[in-house]
């Protein structure tokens, strides 16, 4: 009997497990085999290099600017969803009129893919006719046409922005569903004790949504590592590589420069920071079970 | 445990897949061709379709297409080369983007299906050996080409009170500060995808330093950084620091340049013909609303070259209906009928000169007149470097028109790129 069980359960485990192998493990594989060659793409010939394409990173200054976009993006994508979704959690959950009104509209772009999104925003920043200038032309009584997309000092900003509205409404309902776990017996003794708004929130609120916070985190860490589509509408990466991340850097010398080797090199690094980064945010996990046990 | 509900799912699951192996055997279609091409929208797919149809009624076979956007197409059909998952027909532009996928061995060549339907006899000369000729063997047949010319709306120069068009670079000059002291923005630019902005630097290098010097920057034997380039750049600047092109080039997109001189915003755009496919689809009349003129002479005695991209057909190595692909590839360029009603959906010359130049608007027909009169053509600059040099180029083009001061710095960072981008070939 537990031998006809472990049959099936290797029968019905093998095709997706299969389709995992194929979909992720081998191009994962592929990709570490690649970076050790000079392959450009699509030339069945090509020679190993060795770690020549490692070492390359090293004087790539495209490289090093990808770099800092890609930790001013991942801080930005952490910070702005998870303090905006927080403060607009507390608001809600203030019982302010329409509170369940504004929920569904906070929520309502995460709904949208990041294709969309970037095209929204696009057009808000179109310097001609976009919302933006338009209202800003309103406010200041002066026509504004400043390009945002296309300046390399606000471009990456602009996405930031794009992203982080479109993010604040994940991070808004888990903190949501987390205040709706701590009791209100507990905060109506504070308030009974005389504690203002703010030291509630900073000594009771905060450290029991500390799993919820883990969570938002872990989202806005994976989420802003996957986020390559909206840049990629918004601003393809430039104006000239200045909102360039690791995973555009990636598509452009892959896909642009035909830099196979050398962009599979970039990807075995984009994988181990985010490696890195899933190892954190599962040890964290544990430090809250722990708490919670 | 496990119940007949898990084997019939598994049975299920098994069945599909065996189904959608089955389906997926391209060796079962072998009665259509299938083909992928950037012909998308407003580039002439409905016009593309009549034809595909037209095709299968005189063939019988059925062309199965997978249309692609243009900017995406330049890496799409490049990954599915890497995947050997090429269609039987792809469309692309000669020059270097070909040469490159003809080096990695992709290409089928047509030389036997060139002889055989006597396509020497029916190809424009001006384009045919430049645009079909690879390593020696011919492998890509031109399904129309155009011409990039200085596109401008007649009714604001009319207004400014401009009658004569330049002819040299100081008249144009002088033409511009006339327009910029009537209130007209001179030039607009959408630059946003980059390859718009390469036509100023390739027009300014042909006619300062020539086609053949030109020939030899695009392939490597040159310097980005050499006196010939500086100083295209430096007259690039000038037209820039006067004010000449319209703000913000780099964040709008051709058509938005093609809307700006068809409303009046400004008074011309360096463009390729397809803008006249883009205008006569917005019901401008050539000749009427719009007209252009050559690129004026800058340096005397310089051979006057035309410039412009030519879209072709190729097969594919691993093509599955090689013969139904060669049926396709001479239909659409020895068939006049197809060509003529190609070239005027598409505002495109066409490849074949059989097709009666009658029918071209009176914009298309100055446009072959002043390729017919030109000493020589050449690609545009992204068809004539290899594809990683373009990459670099085109950046700094875009770079060089958001601030155009540090040309020269940008010129040695170019030449660093494309230096190792060559190296890498």
């Amino acid at each position: 009997m537990e031998r006809h069980t472990r049959f099936w359960q290797c029968a019905l485990l093998a095709l997706p497990l299969l389709v995992f192998g194929v979909l992720v493990v081998w191009p994962l594989l592929s990709s570490f085999y690649y970076s050790f060659t000079n392959w450009n793409g699509f030339n069945p010939h090509y020679q190993f290099v060795g770690f020549g394409n490692f070492a390359r990173i090293f004087t790539d200054h495209l490289f090093a600017n990808a770099i800092i976009n890609t930790a001013i993006w991942m801080a930005a994508a952490i910070i702005v969803p998870t303090c905006l979704g927080l403060g607009l959690a507390l608001l809600i959950d203030s019982r302010v009129p329409g509170g369940a009104i504004f929920k569904s509209i906070f929520y309502l772009p995460i709904c949208l893919s990041a294709v969309v999104v970037g095209q929204i925003w696009v057009w808000i920043y179109q310097p001609d006719w976009g919302l933006l200038n338009t209202a800003m032309s309103a406010v200041t009584g002066q026509p504004e046409s400043y390009a945002w997309l296309a300046k390399p000092d606000t471009a990456l900003y602009a996405v930031i922005i794009a992203w982080s509205w479109q993010q604040t409404g994940l991070a808004m309902v888990i903190f949501l569903a987390g205040l709706t776990a701590i009791p209100h017996d507990l905060l109506e003794v504070c308030e009974l004790e005389g504690t203002k708004f703010r030291q509630r929130v900073w000594h009771v609120i905060l450290p029991l949504l500390r799993p919820a916070t883990v969570v938002v985190v872990a989202l806005s860490v994976i989420n802003s590592l996957k986020g390559f589509d909206i840049l990629y509408i918004m601003t393809g990466g430039g104006p000239f590589h200045s909102s360039d991340t690791l995973a555009m850097h990636m598509y452009n010398e892959s896909f642009k420069k035909y830099h196979m080797g050398y962009g599979s090199a970039i990807s075995v690094v984009l994988f181990l920071i985010a490696l890195s980064i899933i190892f954190i945010y599962f040890r964290q996990l544990k430090k809250v079970d722990e708490i919670y046990e | 445990m496990f119940n007949g509900i898990q084997r019939k799912l598994l049975a299920s699951v098994l069945a599909v897949t065996a189904t959608v192996l089955l389906f997926a055997n391209p060796a079962l279609a072998a009665g259509e061709v299938t083909i992928s091409h950037y012909f998308t929208g407003s580039l002439g797919r409905a016009g593309l379709e009549d034809i595909f149809a037209q095709f299968k009624k005189q063939t019988g076979i059925t062309v199965k297409d997978s249309p692609i956007g243009h900017e995406d197409f330049k890496t799409g059909i490049l990954v599915r080369a890497a995947g050997n998952d090429l269609p039987d027909v792809f469309s692309y532009w000669a020059g270097a983007r070909t040469q490159f996928v003809a080096d990695s061995g992709h290409l089928h060549p047509i030389d036997d299906m060139w002889k055989r339907e006597d396509l020497g006899d029916i190809i424009a000369k001006p384009i045919a050996e430049g645009a079909t000729l690879y390593n020696g063997h011919r492998y890509l047949v031109p399904f129309g080409y155009h011409y990039v010319g200085v596109f401008y709306n007649p009714h604001v120069m009319k207004k400014a009170g401009i009658k004569e068009m330049p002819k040299t670079w100081d008249e144009f000059k002088a033409m511009c500060a006339k327009l910029k002291s009537q209130g007209i923005t001179p030039i607009a630019l959408g630059s946003k995808n980059r390859w718009p902005a390469q036509f100023w630097f390739d027009y300014l290098l042909l006619r300062t330093a020539g086609p053949d010097y030109r020939a030899d920057l695009m392939s490597g034997k040159a310097s980005y950084t050499d006196p010939q380039v500086e100083k295209v750049m430096g007259l690039w600047k000038q037209l820039i620091d006067a004010g000449d092109f319209a703000p913000n080039s780099n964040a709008a997109t051709w058509t938005d340049a093609a809307d700006k001189v068809a409303r009046g915003d400004a008074a011309m755009t360096l463009m390729g013909t397809w803008i006249t496919g883009y205008w006569n689809n917005n019901k401008l009349e050539p000749g009427k609303d719009y007209e252009f003129f050559a690129f004026p002479t800058v340096t005397d005695g310089v051979p006057k070259a035309a410039l412009g991209p030519v879209d072709g057909l190729v097969i594919s190595k691993n093509a599955n209906n090689v013969a139904g692909a060669e049926k396709l590839l001479t239909f659409m360029v020895a068939n006049p009928g197809v060509q003529a009603k190609w070239a005027s959906i598409q505002g495109a010359l066409s490849a074949n000169v059989k097709v009666d130049s009658s029918k071209y608007t009176s914009v298309m027909r100055h446009a072959l007149k002043v390729i017919q009169n030109s000493d020589a053509f050449a690609f545009n600059y992204d068809l004539a470097t290899p594809p990683p040099v373009a990459e670099v180029g085109l950046s700094m083009f875009a770079e060089f028109m958001n601030d155009p001061s540090g040309y020269k710095e940008m010129l040695k960072q170019t030449q660093a790129g494309a230096s190792d981008a060559f190296a890498q070939q």
